[in-house]
């Protein structure tokens, strides 16, 4: 693989975090309108409960596709950063590889999960909404996980990437607006 | 020993390997947790835990609050609220000597208020606070030293992810464990300030000249920290709302506040929005795979086991205590706190309430010692958190800057389990 | 023992449905096996949530799981009849009855595990902040519904389900969130939410009811004589039995509140109760719609529960 192509990994894990932060977005503003219609107009809004579970569900498997490809899940890393840069890289391949191996049995068996809500006929509490809609999305997002912890594996192995360990922290950390607004 | 202890033991050997080896700590959890559900009941039925388990992890709506706690901080931050804490901080106490150290106590409090994690309140202050210590010429350990200790407040003063976390596990009143961590978060606030004065009481720079109309101003941009603080732990204080939905309107309130000062676009928003998910979906990843292993657990009964053994060894209460506190010491030479939590309290638990200790006081207590692991070495989160953004600061630095602040929490742990009223009194007036 | 049995269910070990159903139910299966068969209990969700208890039994995750059917709304269809109001009006001898009926229908149903038992809790009914005495009293207000049946009954009545797990039901009717809860008598005292709802509507509502589970790889698996011992421990009677202790644990809640003091309850006339059952009335036809899309002779199906209740003196 070359440089472009890094590039284009890049943009289609920022189209899948744009989904899934936007979902989260959208279940803030569906728990916090469901409160006031709860507390304030004594009229709740329907399937608030089953609504927002499901979509924060398909956020994080969402994220999970972003973190698998930005390698940025919570690991003990003073092993491996004591080796030098050759054992570092396979050791860091066969973190992602048994990552890889997780993400596929869960993409699987999650695959029968949903198949077996279609055809049980699992719904919604309030609605009925067919519950399997909601799980399938879930599923893709565990499914998209594969192609990005794969497309990482990828880059650690052949030595054109490491597994960054602080790289979320750094942009929680990123005091922005005033540098620059 | 029988054959599920065997495999047990053998299942804690293997995910400790495949932790060193740097699989995430989730993964390597999940998949020792199904490897040995197998060893007992075959692999059908163990692969079919993550049919339902995982998914049942993600959609529990108790959790939820999490990425909400996280959102908040990261919007707090990127609309340049920590800053204004600083700044305030500065013209308050700028003109004490070593005022900028107190300051940046002050302002870690004042962030960690807002913010649920412990990592991001130090990486923010590193940030925020280094810089300008640097230019009045505090030595780098010291500087470091109180970033990291600061930087703690973030999962004792709530909101707290860990906390949050712990009332999951043990299915406790997260509402009540957060207005428990405010009287030890305020003790450490005192105490990390007066270590400050007194341990490097040689070493300190002289303040700046105090000036009443600048600190007064300062105020005024805080006043939305204060506000949303006031709002979220009073809303869960009087029992107005959930904790979820507190942490979801913090989070839509804060962004509100950063929206009307010109301060959040479009475009920083679906940052926030990205970067608190990664930060949940890591947490969430440990959160699965202790699930699964904690059925692994179960079906071996090693919780059980544990609690027989501890309790067997006639210890006493406070011996039994100091066992356990000793052992979450330890591991967090090499663990994350919130794997710490979610790994190993489903295994103390039971213990620690058989000998009659409160659960509410025993989640301040065990936060505050993963928090200790936090600035401890080898392992620190914080110092590594502070020594990536700040490369020129070697780690045995940071680690010895931070040393006086260790000994306080030491302190501070004892005191708290000498009188566990400091801890309950608050939520026991709650509803 | 030559047979290893993993039970699994979801509330605390202390509760009633352990101390006063499963481990009597368990005792008599080792001592009839004579020490064959044993069985390890994991209470509290220990190996897996509280709504994925059918799928455990299924999966082979559990061999023996007791499972709330309700928890998944829309799945098992025909099950759903039990769930709408003004049926039974007595948990032990409508447990009979109702494992009577529901045991065929199981195999089509719940063809992939093993029913076993029927444990349906005491009555339970209306506990609310303000007086509720005809079904009109429940309009403009939010109601914690047991399940999703009565979810669609609140619905229908104009007023609005407000659904929370359990734990966070007292936290819901403190805080204003709901104004009323369908509850057994007893778990409103157990979970404390006897301190929110002063107002009970005296009259066996509804019921909401859970089933013993057997994985069917476990129980072919058994030996014929170790098969009998099961084949004999999951019959009507036992249902009956294995409902008696919680359903009068239950039960006696109404007596606590009595002595307590400071709570309203209240009996309603024939002519009310006529008014809450005609307003159920539309939930059997929705019944009978969805039963008949399973391909079963609906009317049939709904007689067949009502003679079986009228049978062992259950019928409301
Ligand atoms: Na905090
Ligand atoms: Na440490």
């Amino acid at each position: 693989m070359t440089k472009p192509k890094i590039g284009l990994l890049e943009r289609i894990s920022l189209g899948i975090e744009t989904v899934a932060g936007v979902l989260l977005a959208l279940i803030t503003v569906l728990i916090v309108v469901s409160a006031i219609g709860r507390y304030l107009l004594a009229w709740p809004v329907p399937d608030a409960f089953d609504l927002s579970r499901f979509l924060i569900g398909a956020a994080i498997m969402w994220g999970f596709a972003s973190v698998g490809f930005r390698g940025s899940h919570i690991k003990v890393d003073i092993f491996a950063e004591m080796l030098p840069a050759g054992a570092r890289r396979w050791i860091d391949s066969f973190a992602w590889a048994v990552l890889l191996a997780f993400s596929l049995l869960l993409t699987w068996k999650m695959l029968g999960r949903v198949t077996s809500a279609f055809y049980s006929g699992e719904a919604t509490f309030d609605l009925r909404m067919p519950a399997w809609i909601f799980l399938g999305f879930i599923w893709l997002g565990v499914a998209f996980a594969n192609i990005a912890i794969l497309a990482r594996l990828i880059l650690v192995a052949s030595g054109r990437a490491t597994l960054e360990h602080f790289e979320t922290v750094d942009m929680a950390g990123d005091d922005a607006t005033e540098d620059r607004a | 020993m029988t054959s599920a202890d065997l495999i047990a033991v053998s299942g804690f050997i293997v995910l400790f390997a495949l932790m060193l080896l740097r699989v995430p700590i989730g993964v390597a959890m999940g998949l020792v947790g199904v490897g040995g559900f197998a060893a007992i009941t075959g692999w059908k039925p163990a692969l079919n835990l993550l049919a339902q388990s995982p998914v049942r992890t993600i959609t529990d709506f108790n959790l939820s609050l999490i990425p909400f706690f996280i959102l908040m901080g990261v919007l707090a931050t990127n609309s340049g609220m920590s800053r204004e804490l600083f700044r305030t901080g500065q013209a308050w106490f700028g003109s004490f000597k070593g005022g900028m150290a107190l300051s940046t106590v002050g302002a870690c409090a004042g962030f960690a208020a807002i913010c649920g994690s412990s990592v991001a309140t130090a990486a923010t202050m590193t940030k925020i606070a280094l810089p300008e210590m640097k230019r009045v010429g505090y030595r780098d350990d010291i500087a470091t030293g109180v970033i990291a200790a600061g930087g703690t407040l973030g999962i004792l003063i709530p909101p707290s992810v860990v906390l949050a976390v712990y009332a999951f596990i043990t299915e406790q009143d997260v509402g009540k464990l957060f207005i428990a961590g405010i009287v030890p978060g305020l003790l450490a606030i005192l105490m990390y300030m007066l270590t400050v004065r007194i341990a490097y009481a040689r070493s300190l720079p002289a303040g700046e000249p105090f000036d009443l109309g600048n600190a007064i101003r300062s105020l005024g941009g805080v006043w939305a920290v204060l506000l949303l603080f006031i709002a979220i732990i009073g809303s869960i204080y009087f029992g107005v709302v959930t904790a979820t939905e507190a942490a979801a309107v913090g989070s839509l309130l804060t962004a509100l506040i950063g929206i009307a000062r010109g301060r959040l676009g479009p475009r920083l928003i679906l940052e926030s929005l990205v970067e608190a998910l990664r930060t949940s979906v890591a947490i969430y990843t440990i959160l699965i795979g202790a699930i699964l292993f904690g059925y692994f657990l179960a079906i071996t009964q090693t919780p059980q086991k544990i609690t027989a053994f501890l309790v067997h060894l006639d210890l006493g209460a406070y011996g039994t205590l100091a066992i356990i506190l000793g052992f979450f010491l330890l591991m967090g030479c090499i663990l994350d706190a919130m794997a710490m939590i979610i790994l190993l309290v489903p295994i103390v638990f039971p213990v620690v309430t058989q000998l009659g200790f409160d659960p509410i006081w025993f989640g301040v207590i065990i936060v505050m010692t993963v928090e200790l692991g936090l600035i401890t070495p080898p392992v620190g989160m914080n110092v590594f958190v502070i020594n990536t953004i700040a490369r020129e600061v070697k780690l045995p630095t940071i680690f010895r800057g931070v040393m006086p602040f260790v000994a306080v929490d030491v302190l501070r742990l004892i005191l708290l389990v000498v009188f566990p009223s400091l801890v309950l009194f608050l939520p026991m007036t709650m509803k | 023992a030559e047979v290893e049995l993993r039970l699994s269910h979801w509330v605390p070990a202390t509760h009633p449905i352990q101390t006063l159903g499963i481990e009597p139910w368990v005792k008599s299966i080792e001592e009839a096996s004579q020490g064959r068969i044993h069985i390890t209990i994991f209470p509290a969700q220990q190996l897996g949530a509280a709504p994925d208890h059918y799928d455990m039994a299924r999966d082979g995750i559990v061999d023996l799981s007791y499972t709330n059917p309700g928890y998944q709304a829309g799945r098992f269809p025909l099950y759903s009849l039990v769930e709408i109001p003004f049926h039974m009006n007595n948990a032990e001898r409508g447990a009979v009855a109702m494992h009577e009926w529901y045991a065929p229908i199981a195999k089509t149903e719940m063809s992939d595990v093993i029913f076993c038992l029927a444990n349906p809790h005491d009555p339970g009914t209306i506990h609310s902040k303000g007086p509720i005495h005809v079904p009109a009293d429940i309009k403009g207000l939010n109601v914690r519904p047991a399940h999703a049946t009565m979810a669609r009954f609140i619905s229908s009545l104009g007023g609005a389900p407000v659904q929370v797990p359990a734990p966070e039901a007292r936290e819901a009717i403190a805080k204003g969130a709901a104004d009323a809860i369908t509850f057994p008598w007893n778990s409103i005292n157990i979970f404390g939410i006897d301190s929110e709802t002063k107002y009970h509507l005296d009259m066996p509502f509804y019921i909401s009811a859970q089933l013993m589970l057997m994985n069917k790889d476990s129980y072919a698996a058994l030996s014929e004589e170790n098969r009998k011992v099961i084949d004999d421990h999951c019959t009507p009677e036992w249902s009956g039995r294995f409902s008696k202790g919680w359903a009068e644990n239950e039960a006696s809640g109404k007596q606590k509140m009595i002595d307590a003091g400071g709570h309203t309850i209240y009996e309603p006339t024939s002519d009310e109760v006529q008014l809450w059952r005609d307003a159920s009335a539309p939930l059997i036809d929705t019944w009978k719609e969805e039963a008949k899309a399973k391909g079963v002779d609906a009317d049939k199906m709904y007689q067949d529960y009502l003679e079986a209740l009228g049978r062992h003196d259950a019928k409301f």
